[in-house]
């Protein structure tokens, strides 16, 4: 099977530089047959990456640990659905996962525009194309995720870290990926554009959704890393500045400026070069984050490998990427010229810019603070860091810069507002605004920032409303029904733009929940049993530390009650949890009582059984859900704005994207209605605990071929060989080194150690040749292909429903709502 | 045009300045300086007092903790417990609650300052490799606690 992958992984290579070569020649010599073989080439990519991923999960679900990555990510007992996500779960495969979700979604975007934009595609595939063939080289001559053992397979897998078997951590990283992955869309579409000089503003209408949907699986991804570090990690926060969150975050700013400078260029035909710029700017940090947490360039308390040859594959990447595109940027320079002026600094395309540089700032700031320590040692020898005070002494207010432009934003008219119709739209709120400044100043919270920051979220707030409640006010005028169904026809009117404020609502609860933070309290004791601490207005106390044991992990679970004003209100039970061969490594379970006020977060830091005393790390974390929240209500906003123009909700079929933002605003409602402390687990290989110093180097060349012969056993190293198995606190190659050592002692002969060690470890674990695993195993595939047939069927008659909305078979609740057929009566009415 | 062009040099050159004098000051007061163990101990009195964030590994079988107490005793090699060489080795303190991942042979990261006495880690400042998706954790080791 690994043959077979690493088979169609070169096949993707040959087939995918095919594509990129026909689709540029046959485009040049105006050939269609050729641009049409290109892309027929760039489809059969997607499928050969999808037959790829197929073979590595199958693969893992078969557990073929003949098969490196799989051995090394998985074991036996892993639970299915962790099975599956250790497909991404490495450096490997989550680099086949990047090229098989770009092969995907590459395919899809060329599908969607093959009729409207023509002279586009064979350069939007030539581009694409070139992206995956460097990934597919990176894995093809570097990285191949289908390498297989060369002396000996082992028995049992590694297994995935227990840290990462956290349902948020499971669907964070696709979460995430695809919506880096997403950014190369936009890309593409603007070098083509740039390429062939169509750069009127046709290719920015057809990216728009592209980035809107990459965007909102960034902030899904950003999210569930939040969620995750939150639940799992044990420290009462959720956003530390880590270059790995940093380098989630850096795209996330350039696309959201580039989905609110759009507009401008739509709207006014401005900054037409500006939104290329931000179009290759937001891919080439798609791919520095990935170059930056990849590499080990960056140092991160994350164990990310240091591998220099990928960083010199990245950078040259990353050199072509940026000297080619705004090469072409510079020679489309005077096609790129705006059509317009800005005629006044009061106007809302002056806010757009200045919302624009904001956000760059921001980018740029980020990036800055992450790489300060490589570029201080680059420049002075010195390697110096900059932590948290830094990232928040900037982005604190800037934050709150944007959060009021977001505010006065959408109060602005286009082109040039007056000061007076400024001041009459600004009445209603400001006066939002000024309510919760006095509540700000009624509860005594600091005003700077988070005074601040709740005034501004009042403001913004204020706003939106205002903005609905307006233009429900004009419509129910003109088309004479009630205000609820106004509104409702008022979004379903202009999508973006209400879908686009219902994101800003999205925001102001986030940050609401940041701010927050100011009134966070912390505390560490030490409880005897029967003994109570307070912290806020709760009192919590120990009633004892029982340790239990389900055959898996030993638990020592913390009984505590939790009262308010002398009423006991809860029972909390934090925990550590020790797994079988893993009991030096106790895992902290924390118990979070989950309000919409504020969350108790404990954390049971350590134990004495004798006196049955608990060591207790107390947190009060006031507003934390309303963050998971506030993304809900972006998804929501998103998936609103995504809505096509002309359809309405019956189309919902249509997109994957809508589905994808309902799925997370339910995802982000169960979390924040049911979220618990729970975690599912299994457990890991072998681990080792003897204190060795020494490690038995080679000392004649016998040695050294006996030590590249035989690998490690540990199920920590990938199975490496006894030579290189260095790097880990590996006890178990230390020791199988010594008693190689003992061997070659005793004068035994190659065949004779071989053998001593088979007796030893009772099987070839750590010598037979990789097991043929023979053709049977693709019966596994076989309802795979089921369920992928089945969700193309119902893929394709959802599409032809949502296309005769007439016959009613889509329709969730065919005319039972009245407020939706007013709402379609409303629609159609606008239409005529 | 000319006015015109004045007036937007005046405004970036004003920018830039406030930009960069807040950058400076910010820096000034954020840094840390990120140093290995033998990078330090060379010449120890020269850090005495400076924000440190000190790398190295735990020595194992270092940790002692005060009984019923948050107070940490331990050392901290330049070198992976089980290099040839430990490399030099600093007495370091701490007092609070230690991630999961701090234990003997573990590589950690200390926010802190150098003492005549030892290094005295800031409350939350002890930081331990993560174990993270691209790379097997380091497997355990005896621990001290």
């Amino acid at each position: 099977m690994a043959a077979l992958g690493t088979f169609l992984l070169l096949a993707s290579f040959v087939v995918c530089s095919y594509a990129a070569v026909a689709s540029v020649i046959g485009a040049r010599r105006g050939s269609r047959s050729l641009v049409e073989s290109g892309t027929g080439a760039f489809h059969l990519v997607a499928a050969l990456m999808t037959c790829a991923s197929a073979v590595m999960i199958n693969a893992f679900l078969t557990d073929d640990f003949t098969i490196k990555y799989v051995a090394h990510y998985s074991d036996r007992v892993q639970p299915l659905f962790y099975k599956i996500t250790s497909y991404w779960g490495g450096l490997d495969g989550s680099v086949m996962f990047w090229v098989f979700l770009l092969s995907i979604f590459g395919s899809a975007a060329v599908y969607v525009n093959r009729e409207r934009h023509r002279e586009l595609i064979p350069y939007i595939v030539a581009t694409i194309s070139a992206v995956q063939m460097f990934f597919l080289y990176l894995m093809v001559v570097h990285k191949n995720p289908f390498t297989t053992f060369v002396t000996a397979a082992p028995a049992e897998g590694e297994g995935l870290n227990p840290l990462l078997q956290n349902y948020w951590m499971a669907i964070h990283p696709p979460s995430l990926y695809t919506g880096f992955v997403g950014m190369t869309i936009p890309f593409a579409f603007g070098i083509a554009a740039l390429i062939t000089g169509h750069l009127d503003d046709s290719w920015l209408r057809a990216v728009r959704r592209w980035t809107m949907v990459s965007w909102l699986f960034l902030s899904f991804g950003l999210t569930l890393g939040m969620i995750w570090a939150y639940e799992e990690l044990g420290w009462g926060g959720y956003w530390v500045w880590d270059p790995v969150e940093n380098a989630g975050l850096l795209p996330w700013f350039t696309a959201t400026a580039f989905l609110h400078s759009v507009m401008v260029q739509e709207r006014r035909s401005m900054l037409r070069v500006w939104n290329v710029t931000l179009v290759i700017v937001t891919f080439f940090l798609t791919i520095f984050g990935t170059f930056m947490t990849r590499s080990g360039v960056v140092q991160s308390v994350h164990a990310f490998g240091e591998d220099r040859q990928l960083a010199w594959l990245f950078t040259i990447f990353m050199i072509v990427i940026l000297v080619f595109s705004f090469g072409l940027v510079i020679h489309r320079l005077p096609l790129l010229k705006a059509r317009n002026e800005l005629d006044s600094w009061l106007s809302r395309e002056a806010a757009f810019l200045v919302n624009n540089w904001i956000l760059l700032l921001s980018a740029f700031l980020v990036l800055f603070g992450t790489m300060f320590p490589t570029l201080s040692e680059a420049l002075t020898g010195e390697r110096l860091t900059v932590a948290g005070p830094f990232f928040n002494k900037w982005l604190v207010p800037i934050g709150l810069i944007l959060l009021a432009l977001t505010g006065v934003g959408p109060l602005l008219a286009w082109r040039r507002a007056t000061v007076r119709n400024l001041a009459d739209q600004l009445l209603l709120p400001a006066l939002g605004g000024a309510l919760a400044l006095g509540a700000v100043l009624a509860l005594r919270i600091p005003i700077w920032s988070a005074g601040l920051c709740f005034g501004l979220c009042g403001f913004v707030t204020a706003t939106v409303a205002q903005e609905f409640w307006r233009g429900a006010r004009v419509r129910r005028r003109n088309t004479g029904t009630d205000y609820f169904t106004a509104l409702v026809g008022l979004v379903g009117r202009n999508k973006r733009r209400y879908g686009g404020y219902i994101v800003h609502v999205g925001i102001v609860l986030i940050f609401f929940g940041f701010a927050g933070n100011a009134r966070k309290l912390d505390n560490q004791v030490t409880l005897k049993p029967g003994a109570d601490v307070k912290i806020g207005r709760y009192t919590v106390r120990n009633d004892g530390i029982k340790v239990s044991d389900d055959g898996q992990k030993q638990m020592t679970t913390a009984y505590l009650s939790v009262f308010v004003d002398g009423q006991q209100i809860d029972g909390m039970y934090p925990a550590r949890w020790a797994y079988r061969h893993h009991e030096q490594e106790p895992t902290t379970e924390v118990a979070i009582r989950r309000t919409a006020a504020e969350d108790l977060y404990l954390v049971l830091a350590g134990f004495d059984l004798g006196d049955q005393s608990a060591i207790l790390e107390l947190h009060v974390n006031p507003l934390v859900n309303w963050i998971w929240f506030g993304f809900g209500v972006m998804a929501l906003g998103t998936g609103i704005a995504l809505l096509p123009e002309r359809s309405f909700a019956f189309a919902l079929a249509k997109l994957p994207a809508e589905a994808a933002a309902t799925t997370s605003i339910a995802l982000v409602l169960a979390l924040t209605f049911f979220g618990g402390a729970t975690t599912v687990r299994a457990q890991r290989g072998m681990g080792g605990s003897e204190d060795t110093r020494s490690s038995f180097y080679a000392r004649t060349p016998f040695e050294k071929q006996m030590q590249h012969e035989i690998v490690c056993t540990c199920g920590a190293c990938g199975h490496q060989n006894l030579a290189e198995c260095r790097k880990d606190a590996c006890s178990t190659s230390h020791q199988m080194r010594g008693e190689l050592a003992a061997l070659i002692d005793q004068g035994k002969s190659h065949d004779e150690i071989i053998q001593a060690f088979m007796n030893k470890y009772g099987s070839q674990e750590m010598l037979g040749a990789p097991l043929d695993s023979g053709f049977n195993r693709l019966a596994w595939l076989v309802p795979y292909a089921a369920g992928a047939a089945g969700a193309v069927m119902i893929g394709f008659a959802a599409m032809r429903w949502s296309k005769r909305p007439e016959t009613a078979a889509a329709d969730p609740a065919p005319a039972r709502d009245p407020a939706l057929e007013d709402r379609l009566d409303d629609e159609l009415r606008d239409l005529d | 045009m000319t006015h015109r062009n004045i007036k937007i040099g005046a405004t970036a050159a004003v920018l830039t300045l406030a930009f960069v004098g807040l950058m400076w000051s910010t820096l000034r007061g954020g840094t840390e300086y990120f140093k290995h163990v033998d990078e330090v101990m060379v010449d120890p009195q020269a850090w005495h007092g400076k924000q440190l964030q000190l790398h190295g590994y735990v020595v194992p079988g270092s940790i002692l903790k005060k009984p019923n107490t948050l107070e940490y005793k331990f050392k901290v090699q330049n070198n992976p417990a089980r290099a040839p060489e430990a490399g030099n080795v600093v007495e370091a303190s701490y007092t609070g609650v230690v991630p999961d991942t701090f234990k003997g042979e573990a590589e950690v990261v200390l926010k802190g300052r150098l003492t005549p006495d030892g290094f005295h880690t800031d409350p939350n400042g002890v930081m331990a490799k993560c174990p993270s998706k691209y790379e097997a954790a380091g497997k355990s080791a005896a621990s001290g606690t």
